[in-house]
């Protein structure tokens, strides 16, 4: 390599954050280029701001308000013993809206060096798309990325690259209230499949062990896809013309199909709101199925595992609550996510950044709290992505996590599970088809087979519409 | 003299000019100046810019000039036709309450001669006034929820009306919603929209009213052909500022209704916001256009309102 295209690289290391001043004027020794190095950061060169100012900022996360608000750990434990010190800010994603990381990507730079709120199906395809973050694959240590579960690191990953560090699991699964169900005279064991489900919540409401069976939450992301899992995995399509190279959901596949057939079944013993939108981030979040689980009006519950447990915390007996793997519709698969961080490109302090996630996601108290509840009462309810951390916690089997069995269960899930493609449409496609899909599940429409075809096609009208196809 | 009555106002203008050409005078209002035209003036042309382009935010290509091809497709759109029509009715619903309760409530305090109990019923009006939006919604969401909001828990535990099977359903996909949601702003904006009859009501002279009473005038009368006619001023800025708060009302209905098409609360700006920040490459070339033809949608009916209220004297 010439001196010039040298010093070019190590230019561009030290522009994009790679490397400090320091290594910077390091590498140009050793390469030679010594008087090249010291020239380049003085002021005159208009460069020794920038490598200042790298310097000179602390690492700057930013959080999505939800999970530091359920996580106080990460301020006290982490944040306070992360060595420079760390200035941990919240994000303005109100709604997901990742607007203000994309501005600042256009001007080429960026206030925060790592965002910890991403979910790689929701925003991740546009933010990489838009030049707003960079993998992580440069920086991560290897013994990091392979320990990552394989699930996981696949969900992660865009283009061979890793773009999410992953850090809180989702994973849906059904939940149920034992109060309820032995009041209605259910054995005390998981419905195996979807007609043993509906017919015990039936049972519930003829009993009148609580006025409704079961209940779901109605953004499909969280219940007609992982229903369709449950019967088959084989349920996404290339749409032709589409240049992302990623499978939509097919509306009018098979399982699509039986899986909206199950939810109009459940629909009729849930509560009569079950289809309303929620309170929080755009209506996205504090959905009625969660009110309904939480004041025990229900039975059985569809949703990811950290709800139920938080709800349940609000029982005047939490230990009534019972998870288990989704009933199986064949298959036996279901949905999961995770919810990471992602670089920004123009950030600083990468290695930092590195360290930070590095420290933040093997905190072992965090999980300890995740898993057992933290002492002020709410269930974060949220499981470590590495498998080093399982093994530890399975070797060391601590009475918390003895206590809470639930864990390995929903960790058992990733083995089948399967997360939503990164398509830029990965979570609007569900947005954009429920109003149709949910008119077979009000009567309006009789035929589901058209009511999912016109889900499908207004995905697709919508990607014309907008210039995406 | 009749020179010099001619030279007096143009010499006076003359001397206002150099005032203005003064570099001091225009020091006080570069301040105003520049917020006017970074914060106003320029992302207005700017929105205009793109609206005519087929800018994409989350795309690295170059936009490229469209014309009017994203007016015409949104002109075609049935999604903006939909919306603007659900903010049509929401409009129609909250602007009557918006300005003859608050009226009706003026005259009730403003005959109140008890000076300590005219100020505690001012507080009361404005206590709603002076809660943040945000917290407004979030406690409207909790009071019409379905499943533990009042409403409902009196409606069906108490009442014993209905049960929780056919409860109504204030928010979603309900012909409730959007009364419901203007119910909220009627509330909100009760102690707000008083003030401003209050303030009418103050300045009409008591002579009008006493003179009335001498003519024979009963209360209406004295109401319908005094009161009223005095409060034209009150009505026209009312109307028109909440005319248009109304039909560009989105916060609201993305807390209470989220992204749903189907639902009522799906409005043209809930739309807008949707393409403009959430789907595929962020369209808001074509998001820019709907937010115009909204905007002159809206501009149309307020020329129509100033018709209306012109002065007839």
């Amino acid at each position: 390599m010439s001196s010039k295209k040298t010093e070019n690289a190590l230019l561009n290391q030290l522009r994009n954050g790679r490397l400090t001043r320091r290594q910077f004027l390091i590498n140009m020794m050793a390469a030679g280029l010594a008087a090249g190095g010291v020239k380049v950061l003085s002021p005159a060169s208009g460069f020794g701001g920038l490598a200042f100012a790298q310097e000179g900022r602390p690492l700057t996360p930013t959080f999505y308000e939800w999970i530091v608000s359920i996580h106080p750990l990460i301020k006290d434990e982490v944040d306070a013993k992360f060595p420079g010190g760390v200035n941990s800010q919240i994000a303005p994603v109100e709604g997901f809206d990742v607007a203000r990381f994309v501005a600042e990507a256009k001007m080429g730079q960026s206030t925060w060096d790592v965002y910890v709120g991403m979910t790689p199906f929701v925003e991740m395809a546009g933010l990489v798309k838009a030049g707003v973050i960079e993998p992580w694959d440069p920086y991560i240590p290897k013994e990091v990325l392979d320990d990552l579960i394989p699930s996981i690191r696949e969900e992660c990953t865009v283009d061979g690259k890793l773009y999410s560090w992953p850090f809180l699991i989702d994973v849906i699964v059904q939940a149920w209230n034992n109060s309820i169900t032995s009041k209605a005279g259910i054995e005390d064991k998981a419905p195996a499949n979807w007609d043993e489900y509906l017919a015990n919540s039936k049972q519930v409401v003829d009993s009148g062990a609580a006025p409704y069976g079961c209940t779901f939450d109605a953004h499909g992301w969280r219940s007609l896809a992982p229903i369709t899992h449950s019967i088959s995995t084989n349920c996404y399509y290339m749409l032709e013309g589409d240049p992302s190279g990623v499978p939509l959901y097919d509306f009018t596949s098979e399982p699509a199909l039986q899986a909206l057939e199950i939810m109009k079944r459940m629909l009729e013993l849930s509560s009569a709101n079950a289809l309303q939108p929620g309170t929080t981030d755009g209506g996205v979040n504090l959905t009625p199925d969660e009110v309904a689980f939480g004041a025990q009006r229900v039975a059985y519950y569809v949703k990811y595992q950290n709800a139920p447990l938080r709800y349940a915390r609000k029982w005047p007996d939490p230990s009534a609550l019972r998870l288990a793997a989704l009933p199986s519709g064949g298959e036996g698969a279901t949905v999961f996510w995770t919810t990471g961080a992602c670089l920004f490109k123009y950030g600083q302090n990468k290695e930092k950044a590195v360290e930070y996630m590095k420290a933040l996601t093997y905190n072992m108290a965090i999980w300890k709290d995740s898993i057992s509840g933290v002492p002020s009462g709410h269930h974060p309810g949220q499981l470590p992505p590495f498998q080093s951390i399982w093994d530890q916690m399975k070797k060391e089997n601590p009475d918390w996590l003895q206590a809470n069995p639930w864990a390995f269960l929903v960790l058992d899930q990733l083995k089948v599970a399967k997360a939503i493609p990164n398509h830029k449409y990965g979570l609007q496609q569900f947005i954009i088809g429920q109003p149709y899909w949910e008119k077979y599940l009000t009567g309006e429409e009789p035929d589901p087979k058209k009511a999912m075809q016109e889900a499908k096609d207004a995905v697709v009208a919508e990607m014309k519409k907008v210039g995406d196809l | 003299m009749a020179s010099t009555a001619i030279s007096k106002p143009i010499a006076h203008r003359r001397s206002r000019l150099y005032g203005l050409r003064d570099g001091v005078n225009w020091l006080y209002v570069l301040p105003a100046l520049f917020f006017f035209c970074m914060y106003m003036l320029y992302p207005i042309i700017e929105v205009i810019v793109i609206s005519f382009t087929d800018y994409k935010f989350l795309s690295s290509e170059p936009m490229r000039f469209t014309g009017l091809t994203n007016f015409i497709n949104a002109l075609q759109d049935p999604l903006v036709h939909k919306g603007l029509l659900r903010a049509l009715y929401f409009t129609s619903i909250f602007l009557p309450g918006v300005i003859f309760i608050p009226l009706f409530v003026a005259i009730l305090v403003d005959r109140v001669t008890n000076p300590a109990l005219a100020s505690l019923y001012r507080v009361i009006l404005l206590i709603p006034a002076v809660i943040p939006g945000p917290m407004i919604f979030v406690l409207w969401r909790w009071m019409y929820d379905f499943e533990v909001g009042p409403i409902n828990t009196i409606l069906v535990n108490y009442l014993n009306l209905f049960t929780y099977r056919n409860a109504p359903q204030w928010l979603g996909n309900s012909p409730l919603t959007i009364p419901a949601i203007a119910f909220v702003e009627w509330w909100w904006g009760l102690g707000y929209h008083t003030m401003f009859f209050l303030a009418g009501l103050a300045a009409i002279p008591k002579e009008l009213f006493e003179a009335a009473k001498v003519d024979g005038a009963n209360e209406w009368q004295m109401f319908w052909n005094v009161t009223l006619p005095r409060l034209r001023p009150i009505f026209v800025v009312l109307v028109v500022l909440r005319f248009g708060t109304a039909m560009a009302v989105i916060d609201e209905y993305i807390i209470m209704g989220g992204f749903n098409r189907a639902l009522p609360t799906y409005t043209w700006t809930v739309y807008m916001w949707h393409l403009a920040f959430n789907i595929g490459n962020w369209f808001q070339g074509y998001a820019a256009a709907i937010g115009w033809i909204g905007a002159a949608a809206m501009l149309v009916v307020v020329g129509l309102l100033f018709y209306v209220f012109r002065d007839r004297d």
